[in-house]
């Protein structure tokens, strides 16, 4: 029975692993009604894997949006995991002098991530949310908030490799586990 | 070659003594750093370093290889190694979590650590062994809390590796309200060291003759003094509920009210322990004390957006009112309102909330990640100060697992020495079972196995007591 068991999570664990997904940020939408930013460091000729848009969206809106096509791109039944990071981790995930006052990130655990992070100066209302606060210029618009992406993707080969190690290790385990505990 | 094997031993017994005196005396002085981090590799990495390459030499000429591979506590530390790197590897290639370089140090790290287990139990070969590196240690341990005295009265220099500029080397001294930590670089450190000493001395004691009980009643009360000036509340408590355990194990449960009374009277006695234990009952517990509501209405709402990393004053809308500065003395210069007026009762505050905070929800987020494996060594930052959370985050539920294993194991070969012949090494074995615990309940707060000194000595005394196993019982094959 515990061979069957373990059998079945290694094929399901492998099939859910190697389930082909999202490549590159480029697979992921722009905003709608937004202004791609074409600013240093927003491009992926200097940072891998990452676009910034300047827009109205606010964070509830703009989390859900890029969590809905995250899933569509890797045509699993379930959502991303959704969690919620410090703002200040933008500048090791996103890049280095990255403004932000949210930071979140969509992940299919052992598959990849996107981080999403926004930049609100303002709140929903209009009103600002510090001294200083100041609109987007760009392309002769005004914008109240910018918001930049990047996608952490993964090779297959990685995944097979990390899957094997998982599957060793769950087998030694459950084998010196009977040894020791018994 | 029997020969040569025996001189090898000595030699490594030689390295072993020196390791035990060295690790805890020698302050953290910077041999070479690592880019990236304020971890650097120390000249005692490098006398580990010598002494695992030399016992693996000896092991492998003494033909001892196959018997070591063999026990159940080798394979559970060799799975552990496995796991890590397989995390490791998961860390740099799909989660993106890590640097590599950094990764691979903190895996060599635990490696180091772990190994001097095996390295001790297989080179110490008789009682005499032990009760030398005992004799040494007992030594040490005074030197250690002679020198935290030379730093709180006589202004002798401070190694602190508390923050990324101290950790080059600085020569420092303690201010007025700075806690000692001796030769240990941190007071968290120093206290875990002496929690492990007092837990250890007080079944010894019961164990030695007449002639060194007083010996050891000194160096015991001393190193109660220094852990007091510490001020570490865990490790304090752990330390009482390790002696309380080494007393049951050892079969002394009527001086258990002794130890109760002794700790009222220190909790009793005024000290900045006693101050900061009353205001964790005060603001962690009652959540009560003075707050600081901020000088304007202005401030309270927007002390609730602080993003350090944001380009723009974010304290406030008007440039007039955008810091929280205070102009009192006796009150913090940083203080945020919500925060205790009072200093003792922030710093209190500041230590729980930064863990409840900002350390313990990053390991849960890491272990959420990749429940499996984690998101690497060095991929939570520095601190996480709770160990238990700092593996799930770094290397998943497997790597924890198997460290968990490692640990049974151990519980149960010092399980069975508790009902050994010899008096001494039953008590010896019982102060260790003890200690276990006290690391154990110090790890709820602060990540005692990454901290490199009290880490080494931890698996360096466990491997000292499993050396027993090696030549008291014939009939259990053990490397």
């Amino acid at each position: 029975m515990t061979r069957k068991l373990f059998l079945i999570f290694s094929i399901l664990l492998l099939i859910y692993m190697i389930w082909p997904g999202p490549g590159k940020i480029s697979d992921f939408k722009a905003l709608p009604n937004s202004d791609k930013s074409t600013l240093a460091g927003d491009n992926i000729t200097q940072v891998p894997n990452v676009a910034a848009y300047f827009s109205e969206n606010y964070r509830e809106f703009v989390v859900p949006y890029y969590s809905k096509i995250y899933q569509s791109l890797n045509w699993l039944p379930f959502p991303p995991l959704r969690l919620n990071h410090p703002p200040e981790y933008s500048w090791t995930v996103i890049k280095k002098h990255t403004d932000s006052t949210y930071l979140e990130e969509l992940i299919y655990p052992l598959k990849s991530s996107l981080f999403v992070n926004g930049f609100e100066p303002f709140y929903s209302d209009g009103t600002p949310k510090f001294w200083g606060s100041s609109t987007f210029g760009m392309n002769d618009h005004s914008w109240h908030t910018k918001t930049t992406i990047r996608f952490y993707p993964s090779s297959a080969v990685v995944r097979i490799l990390v899957w094997s190690g998982i599957i060793i290790s769950v087998y030694l385990l459950f084998k010196l586990g009977k040894k020791i505990l018994t | 070659m029997s020969r040569y094997l025996t001189i090898l031993n000595k030699l490594l017994f030689l390295l072993l003594l020196l390791l035990f005196a060295f690790i805890p005396l020698y302050p953290k002085f910077p041999l070479i750093n690592v880019k990236g981090t304020f971890v650097a590799i120390r000249l005692e990495d490098l006398i580990i370093g010598l002494t695992v390459g030399l016992w693996f030499v000896y092991l492998i000429l003494s033909k001892k290889l196959k018997v070591f591979l063999k026990d159940k506590l080798t394979q559970a530390m060799l799975l552990f190694f496995f796991i890590g790197s397989v995390s490791t590897f998961s860390a740099i290639f799909l989660t993106h979590s890590v640097v590599w370089h950094l990764s691979i140090l903190h895996l060599l790290r635990r490696v180091e650590f772990i190994m001097l287990l095996p390295v001790v139990a297989t080179t110490v070969k008789n009682k005499r062994g032990i009760i030398s590196v005992l004799f040494t240690l007992l030594l040490v341990v005074l030197a250690v809390n002679l020198y935290a005295f030379g730093q709180q009265y006589l202004d002798w220099p401070v190694i602190s590796t508390t923050n990324s500029e101290f950790s080059k080397g600085l020569i420092l001294r303690l201010t007025p309200d700075a806690r000692v930590n001796s030769t240990f670089a941190g007071h968290y450190d120093l206290a875990v060291f002496l929690a492990m000493v007092l837990v250890i001395l007080t079944p010894v004691f019961f164990a030695v003759g007449k002639v060194l009980k007083p010996a050891i009643v000194i160096v015991g009360v001393i190193s109660l003094v220094v852990l007091i000036m510490t001020a570490a509340r865990l490790s304090f408590v752990a330390a009482f509920v390790g002696i309380i355990a080494s007393l049951i194990f050892s079969r002394k449960k009527k001086y258990i009210l002794i130890i109760i009374i002794s700790l009222l009277a220190v909790l009793i006695y005024p000290s900045q322990l006693r101050d900061r234990f009353i205001s964790t009952i005060t603001i962690n517990v009652f959540h009560q004390g003075t707050r600081y509501e901020g000088q304007t209405n202005d401030q309270q709402v927007r002390s609730k957006l602080n993003i350090p990393t944001l380009a723009v004053k974010t304290s406030s809308t008007s440039a007039l009112t955008s810091t929280f500065a205070t102009k009192s003395a006796t009150i913090s210069s940083d203080i945020t309102p919500g925060e205790p007026i009072d200093t003792t009762q922030l710093g209190v505050y500041r230590s729980f909330q930064i863990r409840l905070n900002i350390e313990w929800p990053r390991a849960i987020t890491a272990f959420m990640k990749n429940p499996f494996l984690g998101t690497g060594y060095s991929s939570i930052d520095i601190a996480t100060d709770n160990d238990f959370l700092r593996s799930l985050g770094e290397i998943g539920l497997l790597g924890t697992i198997a460290f968990i294993l490692i640990y049974i194991e151990i519980v149960k070969k010092i399980l069975s020495l508790l009902k050994d012949d010899d008096k001494f090494l039953r008590f010896f074995s019982a102060g260790i079972l003890s200690m276990l615990l006290t690391f154990v309940l110090n790890g709820l707060f602060i990540d005692v196995f990454e901290a490199s000194k009290v880490a080494s000595l931890f698996w360096m005394m466990l491997g000292l007591n499993l050396a027993v196993l090696n030549f008291k019982n014939e009939t259990l094959k053990h490397f």
